[in-house]
């Protein structure tokens, strides 16, 4: 298979070694566990049954997705029905996250999302507004509801954005689509400010999930196919991370300058073969 | 200080400087006439996307504004001359009404993205055919990068938050034609005869018209006009030369403290 650089193959045949003392696996799901479309996507071969394999081990499994189309139950029932063994009390996502801070600040949001999130934020007061929420809002980022946004957080004394994930682009069954991220950086640069991340890459978003699981970093290990935001943010926690060449990947993420996975698998169905190999060594 | 060497240009910025949509700034007519009776040449230099060069033309002749096509330098016309000396086919993210700036160019099977004030295109679906486009090695050519402009319902988004979006997504960076960029007001001062130090700009947005003309070396005015917002001389370092009320009291001070 794609094996461009000589680094990445000494990486990939060494990560297993830590596989032993792992107690704990986090999986990203779209790009790992499924590649997302019209009608809701596909899931990716052997995915499936990696994930039942990981569940029938002795290891402990979280997913963690900065996901903001739908409602985590709406999302997670759309797995279930693609056959993946999930619950909804083992899936982190950024919405839940963020309406948890808004209640603790005292803060009402405007938010510039997914109508199918919308329900998430069914308990937030949003009467006129002192903050700004995005997520991965697709056709909702219109020319206009990007000005609302803006001209909501020009007109406070101190404009203040939170962005759920601050990802680049992610791929669906018709190509590559421009993600959160992008809408972000967007409005920074208009009104001169720097969002608050809350999702993936953020420490305390991956600290949050490790706290679920009782684990130290050094004990777990992030799969996922963003090799900024699930890779370099869990390598920054202290976890291992590994990409998978699925979804988003793309060849030149293993010659990236930045961040260098501590192993890259063709997909999950490879990564858990190899866990579990030498797990039982 | 101010004597420290012999005016030759005056560039002038249009939107917010002499205008406001619409509405001359009052007086301005009469104070770009002052202007023309000084031994100084003046250029009309924009980042307004939206129009080509002619619109342009005649609202600054409704107006009652003494101006000359020629006079006037738009960050289009740079773009254009990019395009053609690169060779390449752009996917157009312009508004239609600037569309004829850009005539004759080829635009089939794109292989470059311009991109200018064109809130009909910053749709999801249009951005995403710009992403996958300069994912896969097309340039990335920004009219310009304001961040924001005046509308008369309030302030609305420039090109420069799309622009720096795509930089993001594709870990790229544009090549910017107008201003702030240096090439923009060298490229406006090259049939002057005149180097940046011997000129002056005037215009309402700090960093694109006073800033950029600033690192060029030239001096620049900031009028409290148009987009500016109180405080705005200071997001600038070195500060203007000059900020002031209002494009007449810029011409005022010229005169008097510029051109000896």
């Amino acid at each position: 298979m794609r094996r461009s650089a000589s680094r990445a193959v000494i990486m990939a045949d060494q990560w297993p070694r830590c596989v032993r003392e792992m107690k704990g696996v986090i999986l990203d799901m779209c790009g790992v566990l499924y590649d997302s479309g019209e009608g809701g996507g596909v899931p990716i071969e052997g995915s499936v049954e990696a994930v039942r394999r990981l569940k029938s081990s002795d290891l402990q499994l979280r997913f963690c997705t900065n996901e903001t189309q739908a409602t985590r139950e709406k999302f997670v029932g759309k797995l279930k029905r693609m056959g993946f063994d999930i619950d909804v009390r083992e899936v982190f996502s950024p919405a839940p996250a963020v309406v948890a801070i808004l209640k603790e600040r005292c803060l009402r949001p405007h938010l510039l999302v997914h109508d199918d999130l919308l329900p998430e934020f069914d308990s937030v007061d949003k009467f006129n507004s002192n903050c700004v929420v995005i997520g991965d809002a697709a056709d909702n980022f219109s020319y206009q509801n990007m000005n609302t946004a803006f001209q909501i957080l020009i007109s406070l004394e101190k404009p203040l954005l939170f962005s759920m994930g601050r990802g680049r682009y992610y791929k669906e069954t018709d190509g590559l689509k421009l993600d959160v991220g992008v809408y972000m950086k967007a409005l920074e640069y208009a009104c001169d400010l720097e969002a608050d991340v809350v999702g993936k890459p953020a420490p305390m978003f991956f600290q949050s999930v490790l706290n679920d699981m009782g684990l130290q970093p050094h004990e777990v290990l992030m799969i996922g196919d963003d090799l900024v935001n699930d890779v370099g943010g869990a390598q920054r926690c202290g976890m291992k991370g590994l990409q998978v060449r699925t979804g988003k990947y793309r060849p030149s993420d293993e010659r990236d300058p930045t961040v260098t996975a501590d192993g890259y698998v063709d997909n999950l169905a490879c990564a858990v073969d190899t866990i579990l190999k030498y797990r039982c060594v | 200080m101010a004597s420290r060497r012999a005016l030759k240009a005056v560039l002038i910025d249009l939107s917010g400087t002499l205008h406001i949509e619409d509405v001359a700034v009052p007086g301005a007519q009469e104070a770009l006439a002052r202007l023309r009776c000084a031994q100084v040449a003046v250029k009309f230099v924009t980042n307004t996307t939206k129009e080509c060069k002619r619109t342009l033309l005649e609202r600054l002749q409704r107006l009652s504004f003494d101006i000359e096509e020629r006079e006037i330098f738009t960050s289009l016309t740079a773009a254009r001359n990019l395009l053609e000396h690169k060779e390449v086919r752009p996917l157009l993210l312009v508004e239609d009404s600037a569309l004829e700036d850009f005539a004759g160019i080829e635009t089939s099977e794109p292989n470059a993205v311009v991109i200018g004030l064109a809130p009909d295109h910053f749709n999801y679906e249009m951005l995403n055919r710009a992403f996958r486009l300069i994912i896969d090695g097309a340039p990335l050519i920004a009219i310009h990068k304001a961040r924001y402009y005046k509308r008369k319902d309030g302030l609305a988004l420039g090109p420069g938050p799309f622009v720096t979006g795509l930089e993001y997504s594709t870990d790229t960076k544009a090549i910017v034609v107008g201003k702030p960029e240096k090439t923009f007001f060298l490229e406006a001062l090259r049939d002057l005869n005149c180097s940046p130090e011997e000129a002056v700009m005037i215009g309402d947005d700090a960093r694109d018209d006073v800033g950029g003309a600033q690192n060029t070396g030239m001096l620049g005015i900031l009028v409290k006009t148009g987009k500016y917002r109180a405080g705005d001389e200071d997001k600038i370092n070195p500060p203007p030369h000059l900020t002031c009320e209002n494009f007449p009291e810029a011409v005022s001070h010229i005169l008097q403290h510029l051109i000896s």
